[in-house]
């Protein structure tokens, strides 16, 4: 009685797959949407091979997380740069893959993108090493792939974004020199075991080892979460009333500051912040009850993806990178600086751009053609 | 000879419309994507999609026996994560076997602790199953704290890049998978299933061992979620104990949107399998259609909710007419 279903289907996958398996392999080119370009797979001989190719080229974005504003804001940046290239005719318009999705949906996106034959693919991977192999069949493909915002250690791939480490060092250091190099503080910190986290971690212990007269009393997740952040927060100012100061990063240092507010203790622990714009505004509120109160933003700017895409464009037009300039773990990492930092000195200045955009826009930065030519790449 | 009857078809052939669905969502995608059948568009779809295809037979399998299994993500997870710290990225074939075994070893006993609360105890799936998907996933944390480790690139790549006669790993995979099934349902633990499924009460009273049926669909599920696994940590070749999560619920629409009732024992498991792959071309059509960038989790979640009402759409219809 269910057998005829099932042989149906075995049939239907087993024909269907033959039929076309013996269309011969790259049956027709993926370009129905780039017409201008030529076909990335060889079927037509005359087409000069990849490397070779010209302008305009096709760009493809995978990102795999979308509920976050550093996410939006990077897509939107992302197209708004594009936007100059295509008026210059070097690109076309981008091919963005994003939505929340997982390791294998990942896989997909990129699958999709090498079948969609683009020149570029810039990643922001959800998985430090869950893409390797994918990532490797797009470089032996020539296509150059960058990883934005998340180094990868994967041969071939270029990594775009900021040093972690030194990003998370900077507040520290402020930190702990505000603190005159003695107190007792908290940490507050991002997922456990996420690469970004334990580099920004690495750089905290690195920076505290030096002021042994700083004590931490505690660490927790906040999870890069703003509420989750805020009960940390609540939880630590009931157990240490008396907290001279404390570090957190992006995500949570709202969260952690509206605890403050809420359990409004004598004198307001030193606090790191965070480069959001909502966090400049209750900064400025806060200052007018306490104007004593001492914080610090340090841009994690989005703009680095966009940059990503103005080194891949400069790539595929043939630019030579100054490989000199590189670092990271395997010598093929751009490292962008920190583009703005926030203390009480210039809050005015951040709190200038901040005027038309909305609360939830992170400071950014986002390196000019010729910034990027003049920092990467050979004369 | 009968005329062909909708009615008939859908009621003898659960996966009749799965086969439908599928068969719309290819045609689209090839209008889009026109090299889709070429051998590497095949292979590289098929590999991705091959692990929800074999955890959504385990759970129509849960399913059919009117339960409902949320812990295998957990298992995918800790199978995941066995391989990744067992094996390492230099580790040798032989290794691998061995904790392909083990991993399969622990998909069915954590199959089995599901199926001794929900069996033997008697409680509620949904509930246990989401209490023990808990604690698998934080013993894949524990197992492994932060992503990392692997399996050697070539192993990966036997996975990735094996096209026997041309055709993807996959479809072979697929096919034993279906004869087993067919194999299974023409026993009499495949009547089993389908009674305690449908009214577990009548059966027991028709002196259907109730309990071991039930038990054994857990086991089922979880050595399947255990092959899941193991063909994720293939496709990755890496370790992340988070890597199964958001597998459970796809794995549960796949097997509605293949016509298996979650009231139990109304389906097969050829309809997920066809469900499992329907998912995966519909993420294809959404990436090829070019749609703006802030519309696509939303037209993704319409067309699946589309795809689960129209059969209930069309009997409604269909009823009205009568």
């Amino acid at each position: 009685m269910q057998r005829k279903p099932l042989f149906t289907i075995l049939a239907l996958i087993m024909v269907v797959s033959m039929v076309l398996a013996a269309c011969g392999t790259p049956a027709t080119p993926t370009t129905e949407t780039q017409a201008t370009q030529p076909p990335q797979t060889g079927q037509q001989p005359t087409q000069p091979p990849v490397e070779s190719k010209g302008p305009p080229f096709t760009i493809g974005i995978s990102n795999p997380f979308i509920s976050s504003e550093y996410r939006t804001q990077m897509i939107a940046s992302l197209i708004e740069i594009n936007k100059e290239y295509m008026a210059k005719g070097l690109t076309t318009e981008l091919v963005i893959e994003s939505a929340d999705t997982d390791v294998a949906g990942q896989i997909q996106q990129l699958q999709n993108l090498m079948a969609k034959g683009v020149d570029a693919i810039l990643v922001n991977p959800s998985d430090v090493n869950g893409l390797n192999a994918t990532l490797q069949e797009a470089v032996s493909k020539g296509i150059i792939v960058i990883s934005v915002d998340q180094e990868l250690n994967v041969p071939g791939v270029y990594n775009v974004g900021i040093d972690q480490k030194e990003w998370a060092k900077t507040s520290a250091k402020w930190l702990a020199e505000k603190l005159g190099g003695k107190g007792s503080i908290v940490l507050i910190e991002g997922f456990p075991g996420h690469p970004a986290n334990v580099a920004r971690m690495e750089g905290v212990d690195e920076v505290l080892s030096q002021y042994p007269d700083i004590k931490v009393l505690a660490k927790d997740t906040g999870k890069w979460d703003e509420a989750t952040g805020q009960q940390v927060m609540s939880n630590f100012l009931a157990a240490y009333p008396n907290l001279d100061g404390y570090w957190t990063q992006d995500g949570m240092a709202i969260g952690a500051l509206q605890a403050v507010i809420a359990a409004n203790p004598a004198k307001f622990p030193v606090g790191v912040g965070e480069g959001r714009c909502q966090f400049l505004k209750l900064w400025e509120e806060v200052l007018k009850d306490r104007p004593d109160f001492e914080t610090i933003a340090v841009a994690n700017p989005p703009g680095v993806s966009p940059t990503g895409l103005r080194i891949a464009v400069n790539m595929l037009l043939g630019k030579q990178v100054d490989k000199s300039k590189l670092g990271g773990v395997n010598g093929l990492s751009f490292v962008i600086p920190v583009p703005i930092i926030v203390t009480k000195d210039n809050l005015q200045q951040g709190l200038e751009i901040c005027k038309d955009k909305p609360d939830a826009y992170l400071l950014d930065g986002i390196m000019t053609d010729q910034e990027v030519l003049n920092t990467f790449f050979l004369k | 000879m009968k005329r062909f009857s909708w009615d008939e078809m859908m009621n003898r052939y659960p996966a009749f419309f799965a086969i439908i669905l599928l068969v719309v969502a290819l045609i689209i995608n090839f209008i889009l994507q026109p090299n889709m059948f070429a051998r590497d568009t095949l292979n590289s779809n098929m590999r991705v999609f091959l692990p929800m295809i074999l955890l959504a037979a385990g759970q129509a399998i849960v399913i059919l026996g009117g339960g409902i299994d949320i812990s295998v993500g957990g298992i995918v997870s800790i199978v995941n994560t066995i391989l990744a710290t067992q094996v390492g990225l230099n580790g040798s074939p032989e290794k691998m076997w061995t904790f392909v075994l083990v991993s399969l070893g622990a998909g069915i006993l954590a199959g089995a602790i599901n199926g001794f609360f929900i069996a033997f105890l008697r409680l509620q799936p949904i509930i246990t199953t989401y209490a023990t998907s808990f604690l698998y996933v934080g013993f894949a944390l524990f197992i492994l704290p932060n992503p990392g480790g692997g399996i050697p690139a070539e192993i990966a790549n036997v996975y990735r890049n094996t096209t026997p006669l041309g055709l993807p790993l996959a479809f072979y995979v697929i096919a034993v998978v279906l004869l087993i099934w067919m194999y299974i349902r023409s026993t009499r633990f495949g009547n089993y299933l389908y009674a305690v499924g449908g009214n577990a009460e009548a059966a027991y009273e028709t002196a259907v061992p109730v309990t071991w049926v039930l038990f054994s669909t857990y086991v089922v599920s979880g050595f399947m979620a255990a092959l899941a696994g193991i063909a994720i940590t293939m496709l990755s070749g890496s370790g992340n104990a988070e890597i199964g999560v958001p597998m459970t619920l796809t794995s549960i629409t796949a097997v509605v949107i293949g016509g298996t009732a979650l009231s139990g024992g109304i389906g097969g498991v050829a309809g997920p399998v066809v469900g499992a792959i329907t998912l995966g071309i519909i993420q294809n059509i959404i990436s090829f259609s070019r749609i703006d960038t802030w519309w696509e989790t939303f037209v993704k979640a319409s067309i699946i909710v589309v795809a689960l009402a129209a059969p209930g759409v069309i009997n409604l219809l269909r009823r009205k007419k009568v």
